[in-house]
């Protein structure tokens, strides 16, 4: 759905909004609302109730410690379950009514597996192409479930991830490019979410292209590239960012100075690196991160 | 005496009177008491471009050193009550004077309402120099449109975006650790630990995955004992960790607020400084800016991009001072001169409701409530007028709800002090703004009739407490040379304001004379501006229709026929029911009983008299007069009165030794309206002798006038419209040489009477014939000697009087032969 914009009879493709029983970050639910406008497509607002907890509840000694500390029960299966379905109603009910404001097809589901293979799952009754968008904040233990999910869910072009503070889906869009494949379907997305973060309203700097490499070299190559690709387009911004390997946390602090509305990476590269910490990005991600494939 | 008794259906003949003694011939007034004329050549110039204007007022010296003396001195209560006639330019007197006088008064002190952070259901109220008020406004939204940029700039800022960072780092780092720790003892001991909906939890694990109950079920009992005893142990150790997690977060949020606040204060110190530094030496403003700057420190984040609210419909807007989130720290400009203005302001309010008056707290509905704030408290005209001078229309105001109550209570507790109405009825127990009153000093001028200064006077008494000022208004001034020359430059003020031709002297002239009949008195001038300004820019219109290029007299008198055409619908009604005998009404012969009567109906400024006819019907009685119009309740007080008196007169002049043993009825015929007023007590007295004496009354005479006891005739008014209403009912069946009106002798300086009535009184064809008592007026009416009392005691024989005397005599015998002591029982009723 993504690099691929569907052409006329095709699938559309859909939003896959994974929930737990974690609160939903308002500007996750915006950010795949915003995705759903740009490409037309439907969401399915996908509701996981971890398996293991069920699991966990079986055993005879299970207790639960309230999140203040000062209360502990006896945990069981019913309650675990009344639980998920109240909390399930409440984010549905949140979903239902941003959809329907946005006009967008809306499908609920509540499933009961682990979390990353409910997703697999959900992608692969209708691939190829779904985005996955995760409605709970990503945190500094969050790589190794990206990984797991890039690795798992193949009938994905991208996973929408936002972070603790992120306060906005509105703003230019920018597009972190480190290599020449992604620059077009990047682009191409990124003109698609122009249209609904309310960058094309702002007349400038509404696409800001971020020529990111280790070498000045690199980036001039994908700049003249990314020129070719551009053509006239005047509103785009082309900026070359010389990053040594592992200096993420410089390219981070660079793109919350940029206040953009929605940020266009890729995933396993400099700025979303497969292994290591995400502590900084974390931190200083304002908008939703597109991370694709 | 024996005469013959006329029936009193038919005319009777003024030669029957055989044994009457006849009158001398009445001798009517002349044609120079009848109207005063204004000579042109008298006047001294030719059109009124040659007059210097008039400057104010001509006549009312009293009002304007009133107006003087009350403007001057400084008292709270001594605010003025201006009263006078309608259009009399008292309003523009009054402005004239008061524009002079507050040229060279100092300008107010303006005044804002602004936040109170301490109590914001009370917001304080500043005052500032004259001309300092809106710099102040327009200097607070300068400082905070500054800190939109510098606030958001500075927390985006590297330095504060680090030490940020740092203070979350320490304290999830804290967290992390202790959790971490905690986690990695759980998973040292192969324990998970997990979060459910509403806490943790947690489980045996294995291989990194929680261990499936029936798995766990078949290792031995030793081993699960065990792993439920380090469970229980690391969930004490979780509950321990999270309990510490509160005041953790308070310290973090405490030292973030530290952050902040250190951040904001250079920011807003900066953007304040320049306000504080324009308005150095207002303690009050720098108190404001210091709480201001306070509050702006502890509420910095309203200036950051406003998070949270990215799906709102309406986006914030761009102008400060519009911008929900700021308007704690706008000011409310009530009273705001202009940098360069000077003098104290004048302020006239055309519409003094409650709210115009006192001010008003306006509210927004906002989700369905109404909500206010500072800034939707409006100035009334109070606040406009503070340091200076108000004025008002008092009957607009009265009429207003609430607004004369508030009034008197601002100017008894000399501050303004703005309630709702409903909350000053005690109506209301929401709460609402109580705003810091504002000091007042105003002089109130009040504009409004005679009537209603003296209805105040009598039923209010806070009225004059606070009014202790009459600027009285009059409507006229006297009659002289000198005042109908001011009288022209005043005519000559009105076509330059009004941009009107110049009018000759033959205009001016013919407006004094009309100046005069206004007045109603030929020894008066009226000064209603309004009336006067009315016809001149009327005869204005007539010239530019006649082509003149000056206003001619002609165009005045058009300007005033055109004027009574509009208006004399229903003078040409009624003058048509008695061409058609509809109304009876007769204007030559004689009968018995019967007069004329002269009444002036009033429709707006348009007045008109009406004749009509009056009849008297005497009979043996009780000694009581019947007046119908009294009895059917048609008859007002003052028109009882003049009955009485005049039964009064009958009794006293007759009824000396014998009892007045007669029964007599008065009525105006075919009058369906009320009646009042004394004016036709003679009349009816006339009406009365002559159905006592059986000799007709002249019926080309129509009479007015008030009798006292005394058998005089007083004055009364409208002398002028009585007499014309006659003369058009005479005109109009053919004037004879025989008609003509009676007034009283004390009215003849009232007449100014119209031009065509001068004309025939010239041609001998209508008379005016001017009376001092009575016997003078009965016998003009019957041409019969009314008769004075000889030495003897009695009238001479012949005369009006011996022959009531006679009847009456007839009446009190036959009253006594008939009731045995005199005590005739009949049923007439008393006229008391």
């Amino acid at each position: 759905m993504i690099a691929h914009v569907a052409a006329a009879g095709e699938q559309r493709g859909r939003v896959v909004l994974r929930l737990t029983h974690d609160t939903p970050h308002p500007i996750a639910l915006q950010a795949a609302m915003c995705v759903a406008q740009a490409f037309q497509s439907e969401i399915e607002s996908l509701f996981v109730e971890d398996l293991a907890l069920f699991e966990l509840a079986s055993f005879p000694f299970a207790r639960e410690i309230s999140f203040s500390g000062r209360r502990s029960s006896a945990l069981s299966a019913e309650s675990i379950a009344a639980d998920m379905r109240h909390v399930a109603a409440a984010f549905q009910r949140t979903i239902s009514a941003l959809a329907q404001r946005a006009e967008i097809p809306l499908r609920a589901t509540v499933i009961r597996d682990e979390p990353v293979t409910a997703v697999a799952r959900a992608c692969a009754e209708c691939g190829p192409w779904n985005v996955v968008a995760l409605a709970e904040p990503i945190s500094a233990a969050s790589p190794a479930m990206l990984h797991r999910l890039f690795a798992s869910v193949v009938e994905t072009t991208g996973v929408v991830v936002v972070g603790p503070n992120a306060k906005r889906t509105s703003g230019p869009v920018i597009a972190a490019v480190e290599d020449i494949a992604h620059l077009e379907p990047m682009l191409r997305t990124a003109e698609r979410l122009m249209a609904v973060t309310g960058s094309e309203s702002l007349g400038t700097e509404t696409l800001l292209l971020l020529l990111v490499g280790a070498r000045d070299d690199d980036t001039m190559e994908m700049e003249g590239q990314a020129r070719l690709v551009l053509g006239d387009k005047p509103l785009a911004t082309i900026t070359r960012v010389n990053v040594p390997q592992g200096a993420a946390i410089d390219l981070a602090e660079r793109m919350r100075r940029l206040h953009g509305g929605f940020i266009l990476a890729r995933f396993g590269g400099l700025l979303v690196p497969r292994e290591g910490s995400l502590d900084h990005l974390v931190q200083t991600l304002e908008c939703p991160l597109f991370l694709m494939r | 005496m024996i005469f013959k008794r006329n029936q009193p259906d038919k005319p009777a003949r003024l030669d029957a009177m055989v044994a009457t003694s006849q009158a001398d011939k009445p001798v009517p007034l002349p044609v120079a008491d009848l109207r005063r004329m204004v000579d042109p050549a008298g006047l001294g110039f030719t059109t009124t471009a040659d007059l210097e204007p008039i400057s104010g007022l001509i006549g009312q010296d009293r009002a304007l050193k009133a107006i003087q003396f009350g403007t001057n001195f400084k008292a709270h209560d001594f605010n003025l009550f201006v009263l006078g006639p309608a259009a009399s330019g008292k309003r523009t007197a009054v402005k004239q004077y008061l524009d002079k006088k507050a040229m060279d008064a100092p300008a107010p002190a303006d005044w804002v309402y602004v936040n109170n952070f301490d109590n914001p259901n009370r917001p304080r109220a500043l005052k500032l120099p004259s001309g300092r008020a809106r710099p102040f406004a327009k200097a607070m939204v300068a400082a905070i449109d500054e800190l939109r940029l510098t606030l958001p700039a500075m927390f985006e800022g590297d330095e504060y975006q680090a030490r940020r960072r740092s203070i979350d780092e320490e304290f999830r780092a804290g967290q992390e650790t202790a959790f971490e720790a905690l986690n990695k003892r759980a998973l040292e001991q192969n324990i998970a630990v997990l979060r459910t909906p509403t806490g943790f939890a947690m489980a045996p694990m294995h291989e990194g995955k929680v261990v499936k109950p029936e798995v766990f079920n078949t290792l031995p009992e030793t081993m699960r004992k065990e792993v439920e005893a380090r469970i229980e142990s690391l969930q004490k150790e979780l509950e321990q960790i999270l309990e510490t997690l509160p005041k953790s977060d308070k310290r973090r949020r405490s030292r973030t607020t530290e952050l902040n606040a250190e951040i904001a204060s250079h920011a807003v110190t900066a953007a304040l400084d320049d306000v504080a530094e324009a308005f150095t030496g207002e303690k009050a403003v720098l108190e404001f800016l210091e709480q201001a700057g306070q509050d702006l420190v502890r509420n910095a984040g309203l200036f950051l991009a406003p998070s949270g609210e990215e799906s709102e419909v309406v986006k914030q807007p761009a102008d400060t001072a519009r911008d929900v989130r700021f308007r704690r720290y706008m000011v409310n400009v009530m009273v705001g001169n202009g940098e360069a203005s000077s003098g104290a302001p004048i302020h006239e309010e055309t519409n003094p409701n409650f709210g115009n008056v006192i001010g008003r707290i306006e509210h927004i509905a906002q989700m369905g409530a109404l909500v206010t704030d500072f800034l939707l408290i409006k100035p009334g005209a109070l606040h406009m007028a503070n340091g200076g001078y108000l004025l008002v229309d008092a009957r607009k105001l009265l009429l207003s709800p609430f607004a004369w109550e508030a009034l008197k209570r601002t100017l008894k507790g000399r501050e303004i002090r703005i309630e709702q109405p409903s909350e000053m009825a005690g109506l209301m127990s929401t709460q609402t703004l109580d705003p810091e009153p504002i000091p007042l000093e105003v002089k109130v001028v009040l504009f409004g009739d005679r009537e209603l200064y003296y209805l105040l006077s009598q039923h209010d008494p806070d009225f004059a407490g606070l009014f202790k000022v009459q600027a009285d208004f009059d409507d006229t001034i006297a009659r002289s040379a000198e005042n109908d020359r001011s009288y022209a430059r005043l005519i000559a003020s009105i076509t330059r304001e009004h941009k009107l031709k110049p009018a000759d002297a033959g205009a001016v002239a013919r407006i004094i004379d009309e100046g005069a009949r206004l007045a109603d008195d030929r020894e008066k001038l009226s000064i209603e501006i309004g009336r006067i300004a009315d016809l001149v820019r009327e005869a204005d219109y007539w010239a530019s229709e006649a082509k003149h290029d000056v206003i001619k007299r002609e165009d005045v008198a058009r300007a005033i026929d055109e004027q009574i055409r509009r208006s004399d619908r229903l003078r040409d009604r009624a003058q048509e029911m008695i061409d058609r005998e509809i109304v009876l009404l007769d204007v030559s012969g004689a009968k018995v009983g019967q007069i004329n009567g002269l009444s002036v109906l009033q429709l707006g400024n348009f007045a008109f008299g009406k004749p009509s006819r009056i009849t008297a019907r005497v009979r043996m009685g009780s000694g009581r007069v019947t007046d119908i119009e009294r009895e059917v309740e048609l008859g007002g007080p003052l028109h009882s009165k003049g009955v009485m008196i005049l039964w009064s007169y009958l009794a006293s002049m007759f009824a000396q030794e014998v009892p007045l043993a007669m029964g007599a009825t008065l009525v105006f015929e075919q009058s369906y309206g009320g009646v009042d007023g004394d004016s036709a007590s003679s009349t009816e007295l006339y009406a009365l002798l002559s159905a006592l004496s059986d000799v007709p009354i002249r019926q080309g005479f129509a009479v007015t006038g008030s009798v006292n006891q005394l058998g005089q005739v007083q004055a009364i008014g409208g002398a002028n419209h009585k007499i014309e209403g006659f003369f058009d009912a005479c005109r109009a069946r053919g004037l004879t040489g025989e008609q003509g009106v009676l007034i009283p002798k004390s009215n003849v300086q009232h007449l100014m009477l119209r031009e065509d009535i001068i004309d025939a009184v010239k041609a001998g064809t209508f008379a005016v014939h001017a009376v001092e008592t009575i016997d003078q007026g009965i016998e003009i009416l019957t041409g019969v000697k009314a008769g004075d009392r000889g030495p003897e005691g009695r009238f001479p024989a012949g005369t009006i009087n011996r022959l009531v005397e006679d009847k009456l005599r007839i009446f009190a015998e036959r009253a006594r032969a008939f009731g045995g002591k005199g005590g005739f029982s009949g049923n007439d009723r008393d006229v008391s």
